[in-house]
């Protein structure tokens, strides 16, 4: 498969002026390439850097140096560590979607409406959107009367569904999902699991974080193993 | 300021945009910013409100601006808007002659048409944007006559559809301002802003001083009004919350200067000034 993504000696820090310009180092000199269709695994313990890398990738953390060239659909190669914000927002519109631990979202829109936004965003027509945003919040078993609720009054696993239905419903070419299954009971889990897997089949290639070695030996086709930000190990499952 | 020329996409380019108050020297810029900890030119008291202002707003978007009280950012979105007159520096808009035209330069009635069908602005103060001596349709009138519009059945329609929009009831139109609550009062300030389809908004400080409930419906009209008719807005708050919730992009500003500029999300949470640093580890 040719290549989706080449992140290249990648460091970050964090410099805190208003702390005694306290230095918090997140990732050294990160290296690594995936193909299309792949979906890459990143474990390591908390704090070793899996969501640091993550939102590097997503240009919500600016690196200190290193680069992160992605093969758009389009077929250039835009480096997301220097990118014109622009065109950051473009791609995100576009192609890559981000998927965090914990939901958040514009208040007082109903859950449903959260998740069609993906849809109409990609210029889906309203009705429809809401449609498959019903259908997919029923698949993953958010309870009918939550459909038109607020999700900030929900529990932290409908919230959960709410986040990853809004990630996976409009088929992103390259989701970057945290934790998605974590808060879930097991039958959801897997309820979850397939959907990113029927994505994938679809050419969704996908960066995923997780602690549950269920979901990673299930999704991940690759490994990659963080330790104090460095890389550890690359491997394919 | 680490800033990229890009592609031709813009929809307003604003290059080293400048406004100085009183009696500046050659040395005023160069005397004063964030290094400095001042915008007040030591020599002459000359106050630079705005300088070394460069950035590009894309059509669709929505771009914060925050800082704290006397940081500029008003002063900005004045300066654009023609409320003020700049000192120098270039603003190409593609609604006027294509982009070729540094607007700053045009003449008080291209000025004022520009203001009246091309661009809208909401400020903090009702005041500053409402005729308390018109009614809430008549100010909307006003905007409209000054477009061009002379119809007086299609302008009460026009202003009808548009106070129903923002849900002020349709039947205070014949009210004055003065009349209503302060949130009522900022959606006939809206009202009025959009009420030509300018491709442009300026947003000063909409929310502040109003009681949360009110602001929330407030920011959710302004968030569904983008959506529907698309317009690029420039959004001036001090409020994270605001910016959060409205935009894509936000420039940080400082004693008359960006200071930081970045998408919203990064400037957020991987601030890189101190000032945008201490700014987010203030918020609640």
């Amino acid at each position: 498969m040719p290549t989706l993504l080449k992140v290249q000696n990648v460091s970050k820090h964090f410099q805190l002026h208003i702390q005694n310009n306290k230095h918090i180092p997140a990732l050294h000199d990160v290296s690594f390439e995936m193909d299309q269709g792949d979906i890459l695994g990143l474990t390591g313990k908390s704090g070793s850097g899996k969501s640091s890398l993550m939102k590097c990738i997503y240009r919500t953390y600016l690196v200190n140096s290193g680069t992160i060239q992605l093969h758009t659909d389009s077929g250039a190669v835009v480096d997301l560590a220097t990118a014109n914000e622009h065109e950051v927002l473009k791609i995100r519109k576009t192609e890559m979607f981000y998927c965090s631990q914990f939901l958040s979202v514009i208040p007082r829109v109903p859950a449903v409406d959260v998740v069609a936004e993906s849809l109409t965003r990609k210029g889906h027509d309203h009705a429809e959107a809401r449609a498959r945003a019903r259908d997919l919040l029923d698949q993953l078993g958010l309870p009918q009367e939550l459909w038109d609720a607020f999700p900030a009054t929900f529990s932290g696993g409908e919230q959960q569904r709410v986040n990853v239905a809004r990630a996976i419903i409009a088929a992103p070419r390259f989701l970057l999902i945290d934790e998605p299954t974590a808060s879930l009971d097991a039958k959801t889990k897997d309820v979850v699991i397939d959907l990113v897997l029927a994505l994938k089949a679809r050419g969704t290639s996908v960066v995923l974080i997780t602690h549950d070695q269920h979901t990673l030996e299930r999704m991940s086709s690759r490994r990659l193993h963080l330790e104090f930000g460095r890389v550890r190990e690359l491997a394919t499952a | 300021m680490n800033y990229q020329d890009s592609d031709n996409g813009w929809l307003l380019r604003v290059r080293n945009l400048t406004k100085i108050y009183g009696d500046p020297i050659s040395n005023s810029i160069q005397y004063t910013g964030p290094a400095h900890g001042t915008n007040i030119c030591p020599e002459t008291d000359a106050i630079v409100a705005c300088a070394e202002i460069n950035f590009d707003l894309y059509p669709g978007e929505v771009l914060g601006v925050v800082g704290e009280s006397g940081s500029g950012k008003s002063t900005l979105v004045q300066l654009l808007y023609f409320d003020q007159m700049a000192t120098g520096g270039e603003v190409h808009f593609k609604a006027i002659d294509e982009g070729k035209t540094n607007i700053v330069t045009l003449s008080n009635q291209r000025k004022r048409q520009a203001r009246s069908s091309l661009m809208g602005m909401v400020y903090q103060n009702p005041r500053d944007g409402l005729n308390f001596n018109f009614s809430a349709g008549g100010n909307i009138a006003e905007k409209l006559l000054m477009a061009g519009n002379f119809h007086v059945g299609r302008i009460r329609e026009r202003a009808s559809f548009l106070l129903e929009k923002t849900e002020v009831p349709v039947k205070r139109m014949d009210n004055t301002p003065a009349t209503f609550s302060g949130g009522m009062q900022q959606r006939v300030q809206i009202s009025k802003a959009i009420a030509n389809n300018p491709p442009l908004l300026f947003l000063d400080e909409v929310t502040s001083g109003l009681d949360v409930s009110v602001q929330a419906k407030v920011l959710d009209l302004i968030r569904h009004l983008q959506r529907e008719l698309g317009v690029s807005m420039i959004v001036v708050s001090h409020d994270l919350a605001v910016i959060r919730m409205l935009t894509d992009r936000t420039l940080v500003m400082k004693n008359g200067r960006i200071v930081e500029s970045g998408l919203t999300d990064q400037i957020l949470q991987d601030p890189q000034h101190p000032y945008t640093q201490l700014l987010v580890s203030s918020l609640l």
